[in-house]
């Protein structure tokens, strides 16, 4: 009952409290500035981070990484082959039936190309361009028919002096230009595509799409002459070409060991 | 007592239902209470709402600072593990492959020697680059492989599983041995001891692909793999070409 009072009390005590103040306009605005106020910090904040959010996708949407291995999915038109299985070697006298053209993966001469940035004027033996895939390069084709002046210079100028790229004419090429890295492969209308960088952004040494990470681009002293490197030959392959399955080794009684992963040995 | 329930108390159905208590508190009390009842709503909503914008802001600028988390593997880990040791075995096949690279006659034997020496010395720059961003010693510090006893033994036991050697590894007298010999002699020990060394070096990279704790790591691991899977056969293939047999294949 007493609590009953008391409540009474108050309330009335209240009412005439309110009723005898005028209304609180300034509290009113006070409490409008302050929510405009903390309202644009955050908008202010907000805009900021988001603008950071979209930079910075647009700047790594082609970088590799764990969480996109294979940043070329983004890149429309992209032919992806899994050549895995498909590494072996040949020597200089032998040919590969490729199934591709210009190929991206497949057997290939033990002698790489030289890959660090290395323009060549005429065009090479398909065998040497494949190795370098396998190493992490790039190598830009075009149809030397197609692709000249300012356009062909513009080409030449992403690649000489750069790691990992190479380019060559490559004849009767069926698009203007083909870009290949291993078991990938763009071919498009122009120079000034911006896929072209966004494929090499994408696959060079992208340690998640080839096999040798870490494969140099440099060729092995004494076995590659820039100037003069075997030609490329534009006849069908032979009848006993290697086939994409072959080159050495072949799967003749030189398989590894089993890698089934026992634990070691224990010493201690 | 029994009555505080039901005493209408001004401030709580305001706190508690700010969008319903108003409406009553008008149809009840009339005007005077109206303007009370909103000048507190406004005032307890309005605090509300900016200290929710404020850690909103706070929030926000704090993400912004911090870097993305990245996992930092346990100086016990398989990922350490396996960077530690695999530089180790990695940097003798460069020593056997950068000095036969110099004194081989051999046009084969020198660009097999220069593949593998470019290419492993890259590697040992990624496993090392991560060593140092993770801060962990760079080298193995007690014995080898232990991170792989320990997982399959899934227990924190101490330095127990430690091998002195890893398998595959070239002897000191075997490198003694290669670095006095000329073609074809040094050609044919140099495929022999780079084959068995790749044949030990594959049950570490199995086991990192499948097991460290860093993606990264368990790609290299995988890719090293591959690679050396199909160089085995390649060194096997030279041996034979040379008349050689290959050493027995590391236990």
């Amino acid at each position: 009952m007493a609590s009953g009072k008391t409540s009474k009390a108050v309330r009335s005590a209240r009412s005439s409290v309110v009723v005898s103040k005028p209304k609180p306009w300034g509290t009113v605005a006070a409490v409008v500035v302050i929510l405009l106020f903390a309202g644009g910090v955050f908008g202010y904040a907000y805009n900021q981070w988001d603008e950071k959010q979209e930079r910075e996708a647009a700047l790594k949407a082609y970088t590799p990484a764990e969480d996109n291995q294979d940043p070329s999915d983004k890149i429309e038109g992209v032919v992806k082959v899994d050549y895995t299985e498909a590494r072996g070697h040949v020597d200089a006298t032998q040919r590969v039936a490729y199934d591709k053209f210009p190929p991206f993966g497949g057997p290939h001469d033990s002698v790489w190309a030289a890959c660090n940035g290395v323009v060549y004027e005429k065009p090479v033996r398909n065998e040497n361009m494949v190795h370098p895939l396998e190493h992490g390069a790039v190598w830009i084709a075009y149809n030397p028919d197609d692709v000249t002046g300012e356009a062909l210079e513009a080409l030449k100028s992403k690649v000489a002096g750069q790691t990992h790229l190479m380019m060559s004419p490559y004849p009767s090429l069926d698009k203007p230009i083909s870009l290949q890295s291993w078991g990938h492969q763009l071919k498009l209308d122009s120079a000034d595509d911006p896929r072209i960088d966004q494929f090499i952004r994408a696959l060079r040494t992208n340690p998640y799409q080839h096999p040798e990470v870490g494969g140099t681009c440099d060729p092995s002293p004494g076995t590659w002459n820039v100037d003069s490197p075997p030609p490329f030959v534009g006849t069908d392959p032979p009848p006993d070409a290697v086939p994409m399955t072959g080159g050495v080794p072949q799967g003749d009684g030189t398989e590894p060991p089993a890698t089934d992963t026992p634990a070691p040995t224990t010493t201690g | 007592m029994e009555e505080v329930p039901t005493t209408p108390a001004p401030a709580t159905p305001a706190a508690a239902t700010p969008a319903t208590a108003p409406a009553a508190s008008v149809a009840a009390d009339g005007e005077p209470r109206q303007s009370a009842g909103w000048s507190r709503i406004l005032v307890a909503a309005a605090a509300a709402l900016a200290f929710v914008l404020v850690g909103a802001t706070v929030g926000l600028l704090l993400a912004q600072s911090r870097t993305p988390a990245t996992v930092i593997p346990a100086p016990d880990s398989v990922a350490v593990g396996f960077c530690q040791d695999m530089t180790v075995h990695h940097r003798q096949a460069v020593r056997m492959a950068g000095y036969v690279r110099n004194i081989s006659t051999d046009p084969a034997i020198k660009r097999l020697a220069f593949d593998i020496e470019t290419g492993q010395i890259d590697q040992i720059g990624r496993m090392q680059g991560w060593l140092n961003i993770w801060g962990r010693d760079s080298l193995p510090v007690a014995g080898h492989m232990g991170w792989m006893a320990e997982a399959s033994h899934g227990g924190h036991g101490g330095s127990g599983g430690s091998l002195a050697q890893m398998p595959g590894m070239a002897t000191h007298d075997e490198l003694t041995r290669l670095e006095s010999l000329t073609s074809p002699e040094l050609d044919t020990l140099f495929l022999q001891l780079m084959l068995r060394h790749h044949q030990g070096g594959l049950p570490m990279m199995d086991y990192a692909a499948a097991h460290a704790e860093v993606g990264v790591v368990r790609n290299i691991a995988y890719q090293m793999q591959t690679a050396q899977d199909e160089e085995i056969g390649l060194l096997t293939h030279m041996l034979a070409q040379r008349g050689a047999a290959p050493l027995p294949a590391p236990s």
